[in-house]
């Protein structure tokens, strides 16, 4: 039985890396594409940057985060919002595979539907978006009041990871909806990506309606402030940080369930 | 005339189409505005000011901001990416009407849809996230409005023709986007930054987009000033329009009929 199940997971695993591979080298016979959109990924990114340092410069403290602190929650956000488009592009070509009646071809191959959905398409922006987001978490990190131990440096490495896994679970569950939603385009998806965003600053500024969003019903805080708080050990957030990967496990649990309904529903003809 | 009225009306008939993506739209912006109010009130919670900007007038300034982001956003530049992209272009261009007033008669009719998203999402942040100054000279604010279609419309008629080139439009349009955000001074206001890059926005079109009709808006240049920043709105549509059309001359003898 595990060893049945491990070789499911390796053989997935390869599977996952040959379908993205074979984007890859599509994608790559456009090489002023390939880098038009790395660029993108780096000034989009950038963006947030800029203002941070242009009101900072005035003001030392936002609800007392300090200037390499806020860097440090937009790095880390951007970080694990930045691996979604290189690892699982494909699922925002979700709802137009639904509305072409596109799915078949998933369905008819013996690999996991969602997978193949997900390994469809490589988004060449999100390099851009990592390189530009490590620069600012290595920035950060060398600048913020953290006392440095190996256990740490390996916790902070399991958040991280967590906070991404997180991440690409909630952009599975945001474009299965489209299963429901019956429109071309994934805009529930896009509308919950913005939300996402909103995750890059301390979730203190906001009032308690966005609160409860960004920490509870749409855990967006768990992959990068969260993390960042237990980091720097700012209490009332910090333990909430450890939880990371157990709220990453619940919305995997969550999302393939979900992705199972949804295939339940489709019926292949399109509208 | 006659075709580009009709042009003009099909593009307002899609967007009432697609209704649910706009509410859509409309949703995620009033997130966004919440979250930059949140975020500068903890900025200004000292009720002092940053850069000459108090509460009050940051919360009239991002309404501003939101008002002239939509302004010839609802039809969007795709619509031609797209065109370029598979190739249909060269059907355009056997036409006997012109691509570029044809693009901006399909502009124009996107304006019904979004003056509702600026009533509907304007009106409520105003209730919600005030009290904000109003606007300190309505005609000059209505004037300089007016330029801003013209100016977004030639800005994204040119970045579109860079696909004649390349096959992607979603890496140009972001990267434009983003330039866009800081130099229009949607971000953040021009007079916070750097002087490098005030000086860089001052010789680019994008401060006709935000940073002219919110700051006439809430009276923080003279009346001499605003005429100034009027025709200098006034000189981008003229300049930008012919340097659209000169550039669109020599892109379209790139067209790949077969799509690319």
């Amino acid at each position: 039985m595990v060893a049945e199940t491990l070789f499911a997971v390796r053989r997935n695993a390869r599977l996952y890396r040959r379908s993205l591979g074979a984007v890859v080298r599509a994608v790559l016979e456009y090489v002023a594409d390939f880098w038009i959109l790395i660029a993108a990924g780096i000034v989009t990114q950038s963006l947030g940057l800029v203002f941070l340092s242009v009101v900072m410069s005035r003001v030392p403290h936002l609800n007392g985060w300090s200037y390499p602190e806020m860097v440090l929650i937009y790095g880390l956000a951007g970080v694990s919002s930045g691996i979604v488009p290189v690892l699982s592009d494909g699922i925002w070509q979700l709802a137009s595979f639904i509305h072409n009646g596109q799915l078949d071809y998933a369905l008819t191959r013996p690999a996991p539907p969602l997978m193949q959905v997900m390994s469809a398409w490589v988004g060449f922006n999100g390099v851009g978006d990592l390189v530009a987001s490590a620069a600012m978490l290595t920035w950060a990190l060398t600048r913020v009041d953290v006392h440095w131990t190996p256990l740490n440096v390996l916790i902070l490495l399991i958040l991280m990871i967590s906070g991404i896994a997180l991440r690409l679970a909630m952009c599975v569950v945001a474009n299965t909806v489209s299963f429901w939603l019956r429109m071309p385009m994934p805009m529930f998806a896009m509308t919950a990506w913005q939300v996402g965003e909103l995750a890059r600053y301390p979730l203190g500024i906001y009032g308690f309606g966005l609160r409860f969003l960004l920490g509870a019903a749409a855990p967006f805080a768990f992959a990068g402030f969260f993390p960042a708080a237990w980091l720097l050990d700012r209490g009332g957030y910090a333990w909430l940080g450890i939880l990371t990967p157990v709220v990453a496990v619940l919305w995997w649990i969550f999302a393939v369930w979900l992705f199972r309904r949804g295939l339940r529903r489709y019926d292949s003809a399109g509208h | 005339m006659k075709p580009y009225r009709t042009m003009a009306r099909n593009s307002m008939q899609s967007t009432f189409a697609f209704r649910t993506a706009f509410l859509m739209a409309a949703v995620a912006a009033c997130f966004q505005l919440v979250a930059t109010v949140a975020l500068w009130s903890a900025l200004l919670s000292n009720g002092g000011s940053i850069g000459g900007f108090t509460l009050p007038e940051m919360k009239a300034y991002l309404l501003m901001g939101y008002v002239t982001g939509w302004l010839g956003n609802a039809i969007g530049e795709w619509v031609l990416a797209n065109r370029i992209r598979d190739g249909q272009v060269a059907l355009d261009l056997v036409k006997p009407i012109e691509t570029q007033k044809m693009m901006f008669a399909q502009t124009l009719g996107g304006l019904p849809m979004e003056l509702i998203m600026i009533v509907t999402v304007g009106a409520g942040f105003v209730l919600v996230a005030g009290p904000m100054p109003g606007p300190s000279n309505i005609p000059l604010l209505m004037l300089s409005l007016v330029f801003v279609m013209p100016i977004r419309f030639c800005i994204a008629f040119l970045t579109t023709q860079l696909v004649f080139w390349t096959q992607n439009f979603h890496g140009v349009s972001w990267a434009r986007n983003a330039v866009g955000a800081v130099l229009s001074g949607s971000l953040v206001p021009l007079s916070l930054m750097p002087t490098w890059l005030q000086t860089t926005a001052a010789v680019l079109p994008f401060a006709s987009l935000t940073s002219t009709p919110a700051l006439i808006y809430l009276g923080k240049v003279s009346t001499p000033t605003a005429y100034l920043l009027i025709g200098v709105q006034a000189f981008w549509v003229v300049a930008l329009w012919f340097l659209a059309r000169v550039a669109f001359r020599a892109a379209s003898r790139q067209v790949t009929v077969h799509g690319g």
